[in-house]
């Protein structure tokens, strides 16, 4: 068997092996410990591979844990019990959420998190996280050691939590699984490789949790919205490289059939409300989707959602977006209004996509001066090289 | 988001840490002083436990520097310091954090009497086109 199938097997197997281990002996760090040894042990071992690859690497593993915890003179008795015979597999169950909330348990940060995530449920290894991220092996091994001692420290389970947790649980699993896509959607400008693995194994996750929670309308918003993000790949950056806009892109090469998804799952959950975030910023993405060119935009279907969002989940962010839309669809000066108020708040001011929604507001109203202005403070703030290169060209454009 | 925190400094001899070495801080109490260095002794530590710091260097004396100008067509060497100023850039560390806010926090920290602290973004090639 060679590197490349045996990966295959443990992409699709591990997130069931650790849960199947998880399931009698709690601790996270020891179950992929046990997990990793028994991958090793098939490197070696497998050629060919058992009929049950499953089985045998979840039985490899058991025995492991088994072993550690009798040579662990330490440990009470109660867990050598627990860990005495290898743990029975239901048939045909789908493990992969209770993993997905065990990675993002409440105690943890962010971007443990995520860290944790992509190595237990997605079965990537340390250092191909650590690429992804553009963080060193040993600092993403630190984070991911870290975040297993804090789950032992918060005395975290795997299984079910309680049905009025639930909610809460899950929404953490969708910010993370949604910041994993942006991560790798808005890096696709860059050069790094692994930001396409980054999509879609977020999309990928999204729908696993969508089959384990079929009736979430969230998780099915977030699907969507990350399939009508997608389907602009294409279109986002130029032949050099550079970041296309929205207003600019050539929507002929925007991707039907990622579209197509999308706009089916909305028309299948939005009639059921109530509508959450995800479901609101899909729809937004769709009204988009929708139009031929930038100029046949709904702006007015586009301004009542980001109203709509700003009660359900208010914040600066949506608040700028809305701003843009009210521009767009009553004027800029109205639009400003909304900009102005923002600057008030002195992150927001820091912020360079506050400047650059002033500027292009400015442009709309005739301040050419102004809009360069705020063009130029826009590029000063920002850390993206290509929004950079944007925002001086649109400066530039602007005094001329 | 990654950040560059870089210490600016005087220290007279040129040494590290810096601290020892600037007046401000040899002025504290020697408690007080073995304290602050504790204190950046755990947080360091803490950063790199939390997988946060990505590393850093303390660097030579400034007047050791070599400087390269383009001059007539190639680069010239002229000894350092590369400016007049009364602080020079003493050392530098690089660190990956969840938020700007997570950044100033721990900026704020590395500052010591005597010594300039400078949290500055590290460009990143993607972008959103939104």
């Amino acid at each position: 068997m060679n590197e490349r199938e045996l990966e295959d097997v443990w992409r699709r197997e591990s997130p069931h092996v650790l849960a199947a281990l998880l399931r009698r002996h709690g601790d996270l760090a020891d179950c992929e410990d046990a997990a990793q040894e028994a991958l090793e042990a098939a490197a070696k071992q497998w050629d060919p591979p058992p009929e049950n690859p499953r089985g045998w690497l979840i039985t490899v593993a058991s025995r492991r844990l088994i072993d550690r915890a009798r040579a662990d003179a330490a440990r009470a008795d109660r867990e050598q019990a627990a860990v005495a015979e290898p743990p029975p597999e239901p048939p045909g169950r789908d493990d992969s959420l209770e993993l997905l909330l065990l990675c993002c348990h409440p105690a943890l940060s962010r971007t443990s998190q995520v860290a944790l995530t992509l190595r237990a449920v997605s079965g990537l290894g340390t250092a191909e996280i650590a690429a992804a991220f553009l963080v060193p092996e040993a600092t993403m091994g630190q984070r991911l050691s870290r975040a297993r001692a804090t789950l032992r420290e918060a005395g975290a389970r795997f299984g079910r939590p309680a049905p009025d947790e639930l909610p809460a649980r899950v929404a953490a699993v969708l910010d993370v699984l949604y910041l994993v896509f942006n991560e790798g959607y808005t890096r696709s400008a860059g050069d790094a490789l692994l930001d396409g693995e980054l999509t879609r194994e977020a999309i990928r996750l999204t729908r696993e949790l969508g089959r384990a929670l079929p009736d979430h309308d969230e998780v099915a918003g977030a699907l969507a919205l990350m399939l009508l993000t997608q389907a602009r790949e294409p279109a986002r950056t130029d032949a050099r490289g550079d970041l296309v806009p929205l207003a600019e892109q050539d929507r002929s090469r925007w991707r039907s059939e990622e579209i197509a998804e999308g706009v089916a799952i909305l028309e299948r959950v939005l009639p059921r409300g109530p509508v959450g975030r995800f479901q609101l910023q899909a729809a937004i993405a769709a009204v988009h989707a929708e139009a031929p060119d930038a100029a046949a935009t709904d702006w007015a279907q586009i301004r009542a959602l980001y109203d709509m969002l700003e009660r359900v989940a208010p914040g600066p962010a949506v608040t700028l977006n809305r701003a843009v839309a009210v521009g767009m669809a009553v004027g800029p000066a109205a639009g400003l209004t909304i900009v102005d108020g923002l600057l008030q708040d002195p992150r927001m001011a820091r912020h360079h996509r506050t400047h650059a929604v002033r500027a292009h507001l400015l442009e709309l109203a005739g301040d050419r001066v102004g809009a360069a202005q705020a063009y130029e403070r826009a590029a000063a703030l920002t850390a993206s090289l290509p929004e950079q290169r944007y925002l001086n060209r649109r400066a530039a454009e602007a005094r001329r | 988001m990654k950040y560059v925190i870089l210490i600016h400094s005087n220290p007279r001899p040129w040494g590290h840490p810096t601290a020892d070495y600037v007046p401000e801080f040899q002025a504290l109490p020697e408690e007080e002083r073995a304290a602050m260095h504790a204190d950046f002794e755990r947080r360091l530590g803490e950063l790199s436990e939390r997988g946060e710091l990505l590393g850093g260097e303390a660097l030579g004396d400034a007047a050791s520097a070599r400087l390269y100008r383009w001059t007539d067509g190639e680069p010239l060497a002229t000894d350092g310091p590369y400016s007049e100023a009364k602080e020079h850039l003493a050392g530098f560390f690089l660190i990956d954090v969840e938020s700007q806010e997570r950044a100033e926090e721990i900026a704020s920290q590395f500052a010591s009497p005597g010594d300039t602290v400078e949290l500055r973004a590290t460009m990143w090639p993607g972008g959103d086109e939104g």
